[in-house]
């Protein structure tokens, strides 16, 4: 038996209805911005409950287009957690920034109590990731923010589709960001993105700096940038938004069985706390195990294509250099890189497959 | 919005040909299952440094990101400065701003590109880089350019973004600059279904620098060599480059047709961008230089044809400048052209009759004129 981390080939294996519209497009020739991007917009808008959603080219780009809106910029500081893909640090860097890290919790999500004693003067914004695609504490980053007066921006990048005491993440901070690289439970056929906020002077302002400053085809207001999600992005998402809460629904069904199978180990694996209130979208199902590496080789000898979400935290990056962090700054984080790893367990993940990849994981540390 | 029977844009007719080819083009990406950064990008990357006659090409998300990750790669930023054209698409001198650096903007001659006289009076201490634009698909006299360069011992950085084929003295234009952005928007002459750019470069180290560059910094799965953002060329696009590669030569070679009998025909009327010594002209625009140009374009409009006046604010005259201390006496020949430039319908679907349309309008209107005096 195998069982693959990558299920691009099933979910697209009948993509007729999206290639309908491909033809449309080609057809009609809109290639910039116009009716299919305005009419994904829309919908992922209501779909997560926010007033305004701004497709970008990548989640990158959204999370940079939020920081901007809030002027952030060169000399100011944005809290975030070293346990993220270096996406979110890029970002913050991009902007003229610098990152500040807090440790990580048991469920891998920023530590909120360990907020206050980072913030200073400089301190613009709190970053925090809904990371693997479960919810942070964001309504306690939220009271943070507001008692010292700071801006949230919320990285759900991997999070679409994950609610918080019955809200979707991506929903309580200012701005925030969404990501649907191909390898995100919403996803697209390349790489996208979606800006959210309620605000819509900030809305005015991320649709403005996102194309090239432009208030109309000749007068440039504001120098700008170019990250336009592409139309036929577009229009993949607009058809992965329809079948969102039967494959969140499905990923939560793998999750759920594959909790409860492996309780049976732990002497051996941890799975993070599962918090009331928080509904995760299980972007990766991740573990925490001991002799983590012995067990990625063995899994991966038995066709089982689980992975490492990472193995370097990003204060430790060669990137990270300048920013004076050493090993030993957030024992957490740095704990959890030494002993996590994501099981394949996306919406095509069968039960047989469950099994097979518990009993492979009995015979690792049973014999 | 008014229907044109010779719109200034016929893509539909472009694509209808060969829409299949596309979609099956599209649909193999989907089959490979790899949608970002796999075998259609590096094929593509392959075929277009061919093309360009350069070594490296690295794709990125588009033209924009092209010019701002070679600014950033040299180390361009706060306190520096690059000299610019003050004709171009805004996307030129926002790129220099957003790394930091400042734009200094130039004046233009007839031809509509910078003014190469001018430059040596912008250098400062500050100057880092020359960024010259191709603009409408007219290449800059590179020979000229680079002299001057080498003499201040300055960077140039082609913004080749509309001029895809197009060459100086048999040169193709991206292979002057030290690297060099192309764009494949969709109204270029080579282009993508959306935003694509391209970066080429003959140095084997920036090469390096900007494939990790558009990729997060990441030099692995798991190693960030330093932080960047993400500018990657889909699959998708690269698949569909690919496609309207193999037709861009009998293109361009049809553009420069219409642009040849254009010229011949509308000499005795208006200023046309005729190819001089050394030029290889891919005309992404058609511009000419006209009398009454508003009443023009006003009585080609009213006849069925949509010409457009691409830009009518030159940069140092857009609200974003304002801070700059430019004013429109600054560049009197960019100011004056601007008032004057109109781009006719060009393109390699426009028919002869169509053509030929024009044409009469154009020598109708001021005929009309000269007879009423």
């Amino acid at each position: 038996m195998r069982v693959d981390f990558s299920y691009l080939p099933q979910q697209f294996e009948n993509s007729e209805e999206i290639f309908a519209d491909l033809r449309k497009l080609v057809a009609s020739c809109d290639f910039t911005l116009g009716p299919y991007v305005e009419h994904f917009e829309k919908k992922f808008a209501k779909y997560i409950g926010v007033r305004h959603a701004i497709g970008t080219n990548s989640g990158t780009d959204a999370l940079i287009l939020a920081l901007k809106s809030l002027g952030v910029g060169p000399g100011d500081e944005v809290i975030t957690v070293p346990n993220t893909f270096i996406a979110t640090v890029g970002a913050i860097v991009d902007t003229g920034a610098t990152p500040v890290f807090v440790d990580c919790n048991s469920q891998m999500q920023m530590d909120c109590d360990r907020v206050e004693a980072v913030i200073t003067p400089k301190t613009k914004a709190i970053l925090p990731v809904h990371w693997s695609g479960w919810p942070a504490e964001i309504d306690q980053i939220m009271q943070i923010a507001e008692h010292h007066g700071l801006q949230v921006v919320e990285d759900a990048c991997p999070a679409a589709g994950a609610t918080f005491r019955g809200r979707h993440c991506g929903t309580f901070g200012h701005v925030n960001a969404f990501s649907m690289h191909p390898l995100k439970l919403l996803n697209v056929w390349g790489d996208g993105g979606v800006v959210v906020t309620d605000d819509d002077d900030l809305a005015a302002f991320l649709r403005l700096y996102g194309n090239h400053g432009l208030k109309d085809r000749d007068h440039a207001e504001i120098w700008g940038v170019n990250k336009r999600l592409q139309p036929f992005q577009a229009i993949v998402g607009a058809h992965q938004l329809e079948t969102l809460d039967r494959d969140l629904e499905k990923r939560r069904r793998v999750a759920a069985r594959l909790d409860l199978s492996v309780q049976k180990f732990s002497d051996f694996i941890a799975v993070p706390p599962r918090s009331d209130g928080a509904n995760g979208a299980y972007h990766m199902y991740m573990l925490r195990a001991q002799k983590r590496d012995e067990l990625v080789d063995f899994l991966r000898s038995k066709d089982i294509d689980c992975k490492v979400h990472y193995p370097i935290p990003l204060h430790l990056q060669t990137a990270a250099k300048g920013l004076g962090y050493k090993r030993g700054d957030f024992p957490e984080c740095e704990a959890q890189a030494g002993d996590v790893l994501s099981l394949p367990a996306h919406q095509f993940v069968t039960d047989e497959q469950i099994d097979y990849m518990v009993a492979c994981i009995s015979s690792f540390y049973y014999s | 919005m008014q229907k044109f029977d010779i719109p200034y844009i016929a893509l539909t007719e472009r694509l209808r040909p060969i829409k299949n080819e596309l979609l099956t083009a599209i649909e193999q990406v989907l089959d490979s299952g790899q949608f970002i950064l796999g075998q259609e990008l590096s094929r593509f990357e392959q075929e277009f440094a061919s093309l360009v006659e350069t070594d490296h090409a690295i794709g990125v998300a588009n033209g924009s990101d092209s010019l701002f990750l070679i600014l950033q790669a040299l180390g361009i930023g706060k306190g520096d400065e690059v000299i610019t054209t003050s004709q171009s698409f805004v996307a030129t001198a926002a790129m220099i701003n957003n790394v930091g650096a400042k734009p200094i903007f130039i004046d233009i001659t007839d031809d509509l590109n910078m003014d190469l006289s001018k430059i040596e009076a912008a250098v400062t201490p500050r100057t880092k880089a020359i960024m010259p634009v191709h603009l409408a698909g007219r290449p800059v006299d590179m020979t000229a350019l680079a002299e001057i360069a080498d003499r201040h011992r300055l960077h140039i950085i082609e913004d080749a973004a509309q001029a895809v084929g197009a060459r100086w003295r048999g040169r193709p234009v991206g292979t002057f600059g030290v690297a060099n952005g192309f764009s494949f928007h969709p109204l270029k002459n080579l282009h993508a279904i959306g935003d694509g750019g391209m970066i080429t470069t003959n140095d084997a180290e920036l090469a390096r620098y900007f494939r990790k560059a558009r990729n997060h910094g990441l030099e692995n799965r798991d190693q960030c060599d330093f932080w960047s953002f993400n500018s990657r060329l889909d699959e998708i696009q690269a698949a569909v480059l690919r496609v309207l590669l193999t037709h861009l030569a009998s293109a361009t070679e049809r553009r420069r047709l219409l642009a040849k009998r254009y010229c011949e025909a509308l000499k005795p009327y208006v200023t046309v961008p005729e190819e001089k010594e050394g030029e290889l002209h891919v005309y992404h625009s058609f511009v000419v230089q006209a009398d009454e140009r508003d009443a023009l374009q006003e009585h080609l409009s009213k006849n069925g044809v949509q010409a457009l006046v691409h830009y009518p604010t030159p940069l140092h005259m857009q609200p974003v400048a304002r801070d700059l201390g430019y004013d429109k006496s600054s560049f009197p020949v960019a100011f004056n052209a601007s008032k004057r430039i109109l781009s006719l319908p060009i393109y390699p679907e426009l028919e002869d009759a169509q053509h030929a349309r024009i044409v009469t309008l154009i020598s109708e209107f001021y005929e009309g004129r000269s007879s009423c005096v």
